[in-house]
């Protein structure tokens, strides 16, 4: 179900609220439950069970680690079988496709599709057994209370990926008072018109540009095409973290920002700090950090030191976590390689900006302009990489953008864009920079402010409706990974 | 060993490490007060300050250090 379909908005949501606001305290966990898990069921009914499994799996795993010896064997295995589910329903084809090219063998496929949201409740799932190894939090005994961590349909299918260690106790106590609500309403109208009045809208232009025939496009219309799919990008997958967060809050859940305005970042390693916030810190806190722990701690870690010295074995070690981690970030969005090339490429930009000291402090205002406009353009570059479906697409539309190549353009630039979607182009520039931020909260405003605002947020929502009704156009990027 | 000592070495471990000149720890200090403190230079500030005092940090610990005071109770804690 998406949440911008109207059996979502005008018959599960207010149903699901109405049903979790009535009910006694106690039960509040299996209204939300129950409604996650029907939630799931109505796109993919056939994979409820491989959730269900994952559920059970760390559920078990967790107890075993908290109580046995062998915590590091248990802590792998549990995440091995999470694994093997990604593995199997996401990586098997990619991987027999590849093994037949390189080796000209005859491996059949398989015929599977991907379960909808597995790469975020996987993760979702090993961040809780490694929190329980960590000793971070207690082993969750109530098999209930984390079936709930693990399908909360607010984040199930689309992130946030919520860390266990964040919300533990939130899911132990949490209460449902009248502000949170009303927060959580506001969010939600903000995501959904992010989502339909501007992602969609620009997306409509992204695909017309990027499913023409590459010799058909020439230098302008890419770069049209790349800056409306950097634009759908963060609207299609902020507004539905802001949804996210929204419906969390209704449900008296506080989860972490997943987006802080990532397009005035001056470097790609801030761009990653603002940028799905809660995929980055889970590669940090479950792989980088154990990564280069483990490399520091090792005796060739010392032996480098002691010979080659210890600035250059840091760089050395750098290098290697770097590599590993966005490898795995690119190859996590999906399986293919311009996945994993567009990983490596935000990695080492990353690597270069450590090197060089790019990001620095600058004093002069040439001097940030120049930072801005370096990760911007990296930034759009990654995406064309990002949205292209093979690298030989990818290489031919970078340098028709940089006119080195130039195709026989059949339609004019007005063929791709009308009136309103230019209009969406400079709502959705502006509002990439913080200048709305203070829209959905009401503090230290007066009551004449806080009524105009509702009174936009409701014409939000009652376009966004309007537009949802009369539109067939309506995909989530992040739906697919 | 007391806190202004472990101060003034974590002081010259950060300058160090983190190619600073100057730089002011406090126990509120977090990464995000300091240049270049990211995650990348959080493991190799570790293994620096593991080596000077001669102790292991738990890997729940690297994670979750928020400030130099957490840090300097650590480092007390563990050697004394």
């Amino acid at each position: 179900m998406l949440f911008s379909s109207t059996t979502f908005l005008f018959l599960f949501l207010p149903i699901v609220c109405a049903l979790y606001l009535l009910v006694r305290k106690e039960l509040k966990d299996y209204v939300l439950l129950l409604a996650s898990i029907f939630f799931y069921a109505w796109g993919e009914p056939r994979y409820v069970a491989v959730m269900l499994l994952t559920i059970i799996i760390n559920y078990v795993g967790a107890i075993l680690i908290s109580k046995y010896k062998y915590k590091k064997t248990l802590l792998l295995l549990t995440i091995l079988g999470d694994l093997s589910f990604l593995f199997y329903f996401k990586y098997f084809n990619f991987f027999v496709e590849n093994v037949n090219e390189l080796f000209g063998g005859h491996i059949d496929f398989i015929k599977v599709i991907m379960p909808i949201g597995i790469s975020f409740y996987t993760f979702q799932a090993i961040s809780y057994v490694v929190d329980v190894y960590r000793e971070e939090v207690e082993p969750q005994k109530n098999i209930y209370k984390l079936a709930l961590y693990i399908t909360l349909f607010p984040q199930l299918v689309a992130g946030p990926i919520v860390k266990y260690h964040d919300v533990a106790d939130q899911i132990e106590h949490r209460t449902v008072d009248f502000e949170k609500v009303t927060y959580g309403v506001k969010r939600f109208i903000v995501g959904l018109a992010k989502k339909v009045l501007l992602a969609n809208t620009l997306g409509a232009v992204a695909d017309k540009v990027f499913t023409q025939p590459i010799d058909q496009l020439d230098c302008v219309t890419t770069w049209l095409g790349a800056i409306c799919y950097t634009l759908q990008i963060y609207y299609d997958f902020s507004g539905y973290s802001d949804m996210a967060i929204g419906l969390g809050s209704i449900f008296g859940f506080k989860f972490l920002e997943n987006f802080n305005y990532p397009y005035i970042s001056k470097s790609i390693s801030e761009y990653w700090r603002r940028w799905h916030i809660s995929l980055g810190s889970w590669f940090r806190d479950y792989m980088f950090l154990p990564l280069s722990r483990t490399l520091t701690l090792s005796k060739p870690y010392s032996f480098l030191c002691k010979h080659v010295g210890r600035k250059l074995t840091n760089t050395l070690i750098t290098v290697i976590s770097l590599v590993v981690v966005w490898f795995s970030t690119g190859f996590w969005h999906g399986a293919a390689w311009s996945f994993i090339v567009w990983g490596l490429y935000n990695g080492f930009f990353i690597f270069l900006e450590i090197i060089t000291g790019w990001s620095r402090e600058r004093k002069s205002l040439f001097g940030k302009f120049i930072q801005h406009l370096y990760a911007l353009l990296v930034i759009i570059l990654g995406f064309v990489i990002f949205r292209s479906d093979t690298m030989t697409y990818a290489w031919h539309y970078l340098l028709t953008m940089f006119g080195a190549e130039r195709g026989e353009t059949m339609y004019h630039l007005i063929y791709y864009v009308d009136r309103i979607e230019i209009i969406a182009l400079i709502v959705g520039i502006v509002c990439s920079a913080p200048l709305c931020k203070r829209m959905v909260v009401d503090e230290g405003k007066s009551q004449l402010c806080v009524g105009a605002l509702n009174i936009w947020l409701m014409a939000l929502f009652i376009l966004s409706a309007a537009s949802i009704a009369a539109s067939t156009y309506n995909p989530f990027i992040y739906f697919r990974f | 060993m007391n806190r202004d000592e472990i101060y003034a070495k974590l002081t010259e471990i950060f300058k160090e490490n983190l190619d600073l000149e100057e730089i002011e720890l406090t126990d509120t200090t977090t990464a995000d007060d300091v240049e270049g403190w990211d995650s990348l230079a959080h493991i190799s500030l570790i293994a620096a300050i593991e080596q000077e005092f001669g102790f292991r940090f738990a890997m729940k610990e690297v994670v979750n250090l928020h400030n130099v005071g957490e840090m300097v109770d650590l480092i007390l804690q563990k050697i004394g």
